[in-house]
């Protein structure tokens, strides 16, 4: 069959128009973040997929192995040497360390075995926030609070602290996942990089890298926010089992039997995120990770020039609703946890009444009450500074749990040992926790609210029974 | 309108059927067999004289029960339409406990840690308490206020009692009630929550409040009813019995603004209007003033009382205007001989 030149060309350019617009549809309409086209210009290697967040999730790496280190205290016994171990999860990036977690579980096998595999020479102290902590004694920065929590969880057993009821794993993990993570993120790439001038799109982001500024600060925040990439196929529940290491057909996106760190697991926040998600009442995973999406194919639509007003503008939006859901987030845990902590004092006021043993159930008040800092510290180191509501939420919380003997955490003397004063009974304290989260339902616009602990009131009204018919006795 | 319709012809029976009503058949029944026992014990009536005394027909098939029902019937399409309307005791309960939540309380401590049972009891005989309290509080109102007094007089107006005349209400006195309920019940629930959270729970029986269960199995619907049955002295202190209840809506000049309580005799003992029980039989029931077949009426009943208020408000503003006339009068004398003064003066 002979054909002629010019049948040629056209079914050379219907195959070029029908090819490219397949790719514009591979790389908008994804469910998933990336791979996404290489579009700097001048670029001549062999990278086709633009998308990078490799520094991130070996952070999270770092973090998650901080959080283990941080239980594995004897009483005083290996302080020196779990101090200095610890510290080169968050602070060194000069050797090859082991992942400590994750690590395989069951089926749920994990690709990388060393934080060098995802990335080298990270640290999470570097990118701590720089602020003064004002929720924490002793007037430290975010990094300083970190490292003193480091020095005083190694000197633990196991972690908690009896003597001022501090939970150091729970504290590290909850406010370092804000810290570094929320804080860097929303505070850092999601803000003064989108401007115009910082990291432009039409210049990579540092020479021969093949990804332009604006995509990798993209990628970057979400690297953060903690998400698979796959993430929005899967149910908030899956997510929620990724995170927990247990649901390994739906974290293995590409079947391969092994988890790939850098894209395949749910990690930080976006766990958290789908954990209130399972309960019905919010999107905030999907929310945040459809946001990012959105963000990064509009990104790569701008085909390596600079975006247009219109587009940053666009930009900014999404990433305003990335903000805002991640702060909900927070928001919803620290409320959580305040329930949980009512919960526990008055588990703990009925063992006291009835003589019983409160070590265990103390522990766990303190364990609670050490997410309930970490996250309430974590949500005062975003974008925007929270004002009163700040103010209000650390009073209402203090600097430590209130102790059996009625006492709590006031201060640090200069030594950095913590000072403890009579301060509140435990009646009052369980009143701060409801005022708390009556605080944060109206400040944040809570809606999954977690242990709230006055949702039986609208059960308790049913109860009661209208008063409709009118009765005359 | 179809699914109103139907929700009406449900809404009629449902009554019947829940424990958290006066007329859930089983408080009748029970009602129904504490009065047969105490006319064949107390007034040693036969079997059959008892029965027929109980299913009396001059009392159901009186006017004024036939009034009854047609009232109920007529308030319960317009309890259908309005209830949407109406403040909830959730609302007040969520409105309350924020603002419990704002106050600073200083050093006052809440060292309260009682264990779930005696949450749940002290809230289940607070809630109790209270609302009875407030029912005597507001039909008391109901009797002392001459504009409310307008409206409590529809369900005087009854010649005769039966359980359903608990329902011959006019309707902006049901909102009154309802309203009541709601404020009441919200403020305990605000209050027990702010104090034990989610501990917070009611004693039911058959989902109604436990004490609320007691109160009418022993017989609740025999207040509206013809069998007077008279307690112990001593018990009228503390409940009210039937027949204490029926003496309140004794015509009798002696018998005015008298037993006011719902449950308990508590309240009329302590604020003095209390009144141990006569015996009942022949006792004349309704309003003084009007025991003509017209105050069965739908006009007396509905558009009586809305005349009667508009009758006094008008008559008030007259009185309220004149008062003012007065005093603005006496001003204005008090006022030209300064005025006269000061244009001497400047002159």
């Amino acid at each position: 069959m002979k054909i002629s030149k010019s049948k040629v060309r056209v079914i050379a350019l219907a195959t070029g128009i029908l090819s490219s617009s397949a790719l514009a549809t591979a790389a908008f309409s994804e469910n998933t973040y990336g791979p996404f086209p290489v579009t700097v210009k001048g670029y001549s290697g062999s990278k086709t997929n633009s998308v990078s967040y490799t520094g991130q999730i070996a952070r999270h790496v770092l973090h998650d192995s901080l959080k283990k280190l941080a239980g594995k205290g004897d009483g005083g016994g290996n302080a020196a040497a779990l101090q200095a171990e610890m510290m080169s999860y968050f602070g060194g990036s000069d050797k090859n360390k082991a992942i400590i977690a994750p690590v395989d579980k069951g089926d749920f096998n994990i690709k990388q075995e060393t934080v060098n595999e995802i990335s080298s020479g990270k640290n999470l102290s570097g990118k701590s926030y720089k602020g003064a902590v004002t929720a924490w004694p002793g007037q430290m920065t975010g990094g300083e609070v970190l490292a003193s929590m480091i020095a005083h969880a190694a000197k633990t057993n196991g972690g908690f602290d009896p003597s001022t009821g501090y939970n150091f794993p729970q504290l590290i993990s909850k406010f370092a996942m804000g810290a570094v993570f929320y804080n860097q993120a929303v505070d850092n790439y999601l803000d003064e990089k989108l401007a115009a001038d910082n990291k432009p799109n039409s210049k990579p982001y540092k020479d021969g890298a093949h990804y332009t500024g604006k995509e990798h600060v993209w990628d970057e925040a979400f690297g953060y926010w903690g998400a698979a990439a796959h993430s929005l196929n899967l149910s908030a529940s899956e997510n929620y089992e990724v995170a927990k290491m247990k649901n390994l057909s739906a974290a293995d996106a590409n079947g391969d039997g092994l988890i790939d760190l850098k894209s395949e697991m749910t990690f930080a926040h976006a766990y958290y995120a789908s954990s209130f998600d399972k309960g019905g009442n919010t999107n905030y995973m999907s929310t945040v990770t459809q946001a990012f999406i959105d963000g990064r194919a509009l990104i790569t639509s701008a085909n390596g020039e600079n975006l247009t007003d219109a587009q940053r503008a666009q930009l900014v939006a999404y990433a305003d609703v990335i903000g805002s859901n991640w702060e909900k987030v927070i928001a919803e845990a620290v409320f959580k946890y305040a329930g949980s902590v009512y919960k526990d004092i008055t588990k703990l006021e009925g063992l006291m009444a009835e003589n019983g043993d409160t070590t265990k159930a103390f522990a766990t008040y303190g364990k609670h009450w050490g997410e309930l800092k970490g996250f309430s510290m974590a949500l005062q180191v975003g974008k925007k500074n929270l004002g009163e509501t700040a103010v209000k939420m650390n009073r209402l919380i203090g600097y430590g749990p209130v102790l059996m003997n009625a006492s709590q955490v006031t201060g640090v003397d200069s030594q950095g040992n913590f000072i403890k004063d009579e301060a509140q009974s435990w009646g009052e304290y369980k009143l701060h926790m409801l005022k708390l989260q009556s605080m944060l339902a109206d400040q944040f616009g809570l809606a999954a609210k977690v242990n709230d602990q006055t949702a039986n009131m609208a059960d308790l009204a049913d109860k009661l029974g209208s008063a409709d018919s009118a009765e005359n006795d | 309108m179809a699914v109103q319709v139907f929700d009406f012809g449900i809404s009629l029976f449902e009554h019947l059927f829940d424990p958290k009503k006066r007329l859930f058949i089983g408080y009748l029944i029970a009602a129904l067999g504490i009065a047969f026992f105490w006319l064949l014990i107390s007034k040693k009536l036969t079997i059959r004289l008892a029965l027929r005394k109980i299913f009396d027909r001059k009392v159901f098939f009186s006017t004024s029960s036939r009034a009854d029902f047609k009232v109920f019937l007529i308030n319960r399409a317009f309890t259908l339409f309005i209830s949407p309307l109406l403040l909830t005791q959730l609302v007040v309960a969520t409105f309350i406990f924020n603002l419990l939540l704002k106050v600073d309380w200083g050093t006052w401590s809440f060292a309260l840690a009682p264990s779930k049972a005696v949450v749940v009891a002290s809230f289940t005989f607070c809630v109790f308490v209270l609302d009875d309290f407030t029912k005597y509080i507001v039909h008391r109102w109901m009797h002392k206020w001459p504009l409310l007094w307008s409206l409590h007089k529809v369900h005087h107006s009854a010649s005769h009692l039966t359980p359903i005349t608990i329902y011959r209400t006019h309707p902006l006195e049901g909102i009154l009630f309802s309203l009541r309920s709601a404020f009441t019940q919200g403020i305990s629930i605000a209050v027990f929550f702010y104090l034990f959270g989610n501990q917070v729970d009611l004693f039911t029986v058959l989902g109604a409040n436990v004490l609320v269960f007691v109160f009418n199995v022993a017989g609740s619907n025999l207040r509206h009813s013809h069998i007077g049955i008279q307690y112990w002295r001593w018990l009228e202190y503390i409940l009210i019995s039937p027949a204490q209840h029926q003496l309140h809506h004794s015509i009798a000049t002696e018998h005015y603004d008298k037993n006011f309580g719902a449950t308990l005799a508590l309240w009329d003992w302590l604020f003095g209007s209390l009144h141990h029980s006569i015996e009942t039989e022949g006792l004349a029931l309704g309003v003084e003033d009007d025991t003509s077949e017209a105050a069965h009426g739908l006009y007396a009943l509905y558009v009586l009382p809305l005349v009667e208020m508009a009758n006094y408000l008008t008559k008030k503003t007259k009185e309220l205007k004149a008062a003012i006339w007065r005093v603005a009068h006496r001003l204005r004398w008090r006022a030209k001989p300064g005025l006269k003064n000061r244009i001497k003066s400047s002159s």
